[in-house]
């Protein structure tokens, strides 16, 4: 049995490695741009990190509660849009339209989560997909505020002496400092007494009632942090794109990215999403480049998804994990050490030798 | 507020009711699963709830907890009314609970399923590490009493079953709950664990908790309470101390069919 000390001594050495490779993993990201061979592949780094943005704000709400929602293109469609909007409507500062967009876009969430976190599993997500669809026809019809089918042209931030390289590599570290923040975020509440109420939701909820926690609230709460985050994300893809589309930004595939990405890195992990936004943004853009305008990068898209399901339901970081400590002989399973203990236990325990005798 | 009530059958002695149902009523679809009850339980005290299975006692237990609304009637916890609050409002208001069958959050450890319960809202902030000094101490030593102390880093779907129920008890205690209600605690447990609950349930008896335990197992229901409610087709058929209620006729009829 290992002793307080050990525990925390391992945890510190734990801790020192973790700084070691979230330094590492800032560095690798932060150094990308200059090691792009060119503008092409430094703008489909700029569509992972969007990716990664996106999938982490879906994850304040599929990976802390379990709520699955298909539908969170709307919430990046929404903060695509309002941004753009925003500019053109009121010719505000493009940045101030960002964050701007993004509140609105939290605000219009929380009548959509009152709504919509009533209902549990099969039914949230059905809700979820309705109201992206629901806004897809929106943007679409309104032709004359959203541009309609026509698309809406999205005013460049910064103005025309900035070549497109140089665009990619700005929205790049934008983007890379969103994500930081969503991350820290996501971190500050996953360690918080909030975040493990949000986790009891996503194991059982009605104990996590049971137990006192204000289940609605707490689920409410995450869910307009979560599109607050998508709403970002998507913002900063239309200042970076240029244009926007309601077939495009109000898709289900969007949303359906962002499930795929989240549980194939794993949704129980910080840093989960993002990976799964690197392996999903990759194979995309590889395939569609290998197999042009085809519908084929869906299905590869599809199998890969299969893949994690069946051989790492937990995603890949969690498995990467299992992997890791499995080539540590010296520790013992969990369920190895239950055990020992619980006859340890048994021989020392007052009670249980009472009724014995 | 304090309800005072003599009790009947020539009692001398006063009793402070805590959870009480009047004309509770809950049906699904044609099944009237809670019919017309009106119970009362006594404070301080180790109540038990029996019943044939399917008379309505965990029904009543979700309806009492606000796991369920109540087609009918009413809920008072001291006085107070509490029919149809959210369960965390009850739970809030002290009266903590577990599960038939045991429940608890397979994927986090033992210790965080403990930290999990939120205490009154006086001592709670949100955005507060949850990993809080004196959170860990006061769910460690919960832990420990109920005598898993060692599991605390384990993921509670690691746990035995028996493990798992002294589990969501630490957990119910966490929450510093007034009134305990327990869901069958005896349950497919083996019968050391068993005497290690009813010891429990015992000490925190002594220490001024209230409780009030569903179960079958009628050989620690008559050695564990002082106050028995027997439940029937949805409603209290009979009440009193164990020796009275064991040997009323109306309870040999409803368990024997006679």
């Amino acid at each position: 049995m290992p002793s307080a000390s050990d525990r925390t001594r391992g945890s510190g050495l734990t801790t020192a490695l973790k700084i070691v490779g979230i330094l590492a993993l800032a560095a690798a990201v932060l150094s990308f741009p200059s090691f792009a061979a060119n503008p092409f592949i430094l703008s489909v780094g700029v569509v992972i990190m969007s990716y990664a943005v996106l999938a982490t704000g879906w994850n304040f709400v599929g990976g802390f509660t379990g709520y699955m929602s298909l539908g969170h293109a709307a919430y990046s469609g929404l903060g695509g849009y309002a941004t753009a909007l925003l500019i053109i409507e009121s010719g505000i500062n493009p940045w101030l339209a960002l964050v701007l967009g993004a509140l609105l876009t939290a605000v219009i969430a929380v009548p959509v989560g009152i709504a919509s976190l009533r209902v549990r599993g099969a039914s949230f997500v059905i809700v979820s997909i309705a109201f992206v669809l629901i806004l897809q026809l929106v943007f679409q019809s309104w032709g004359e505020f959203t541009g309609g089918s026509n698309g809406l042209r999205v005013p460049r931030p910064f103005g025309p002496d900035v070549l497109r390289p140089e665009q990619h590599e700005r929205f790049f570290y934008l983007h890379a400092a969103v994500l930081a923040i969503a991350l820290l975020t996501w971190w500050l509440i996953d360690r918080s007494r909030f975040g493990i109420g949000l986790k009891a939701i996503r194991e059982d909820e009605d104990k996590a009632q049971a137990l006192g926690i204000p289940t609605f609230n707490y689920k409410l709460v995450a869910f307009v942090v979560s599109a607050f985050f998508t709403a970002v994300g998507g913002g900063l893809y239309a200042l970076w794109f240029g244009f926007l589309d309601p077939i495009f930004q109000f898709s289900i595939l969007i949303g359906s990215y962002m499930v795929l990405m989240s549980l194939l890195g794993g949704i129980r992990s910080l840093f989960g999403p993002m990976l799964g936004a690197l392996v999903v943004g990759y194979s995309v853009e590889f395939f569609k480049n290998e197999y042009g305008d085809t519908q084929f990068h869906l299905v590869a898209t599809g199998l890969l998804l299969g893949l994690v399901v069946l051989f790492m339901p937990d995603g890949v970081l969690p498995a990467l994990a299992a992997l890791l400590r499995r080539f540590r002989p010296q520790e013992s399973s969990i369920r190895e050490v239950t055990q020992a203990e619980l006859a340890e236990q048994r021989n020392s325990d007052p009670i249980t030798q009472g009724a014995k005798r | 507020m304090t309800a005072l009530h003599e009790q009947g059958a020539g009692q001398q002695e006063s009793v402070r009711i805590g959870l009480a149902a009047t004309g509770l009523s809950k049906a699904f679809g044609g099944v009237r699963a809670v019919h017309d009850a009106t119970v009362a339980f006594h404070h301080g005290k180790i109540n038990a709830l029996i019943g044939p299975n399917g008379s309505g006692k965990t029904t009543f237990f979700n309806c009492v907890t606000g796991m369920i609304k109540p087609d009918s009637g009413t809920v008072t916890y001291y006085g107070a009314d509490i029919t149809g609050k959210a369960p965390h409002r009850i739970a809030r208001a002290g009266v903590g609970r577990s599960f038939q069958l045991c429940r608890i959050f397979p994927r986090m450890t033992a210790l965080e399923n403990v930290l999990a319960a939120v205490r009154p809202p006086s001592k709670t902030r949100l955005l507060a590490s949850a990993h809080h000094h004196g959170d860990v101490a006061r769910a460690r030593e919960l832990l420990s009493r109920v005598g898993i102390e060692h599991l605390e880093g384990a993921e509670a779907r690691a746990l035995s079953y028996g493990q798992q129920k002294l589990l969501e008890l630490a957990g119910v205690l966490m929450a510093d709950p007034d009134t305990i209600m327990l869901d069958e605690p005896a349950g497919g447990v083996n019968p050391a664990l068993i005497e290690r609950i009813a010891g429990l349930v015992r000490s925190l008896n002594a220490e001024g908790k209230t409780f009030i335990v569903v179960e079958h197992n009628m050989e620690l229901v008559m050695s564990l309470s002082d106050h028995v409610v027997v439940f029937d087709r949805g409603s209290q058929i009979s009440e009193g101390p164990p020796s009275v209620v064991q040997n009323d006729p109306r309870v040999l009829e409803a368990y024997l069919g006679v």
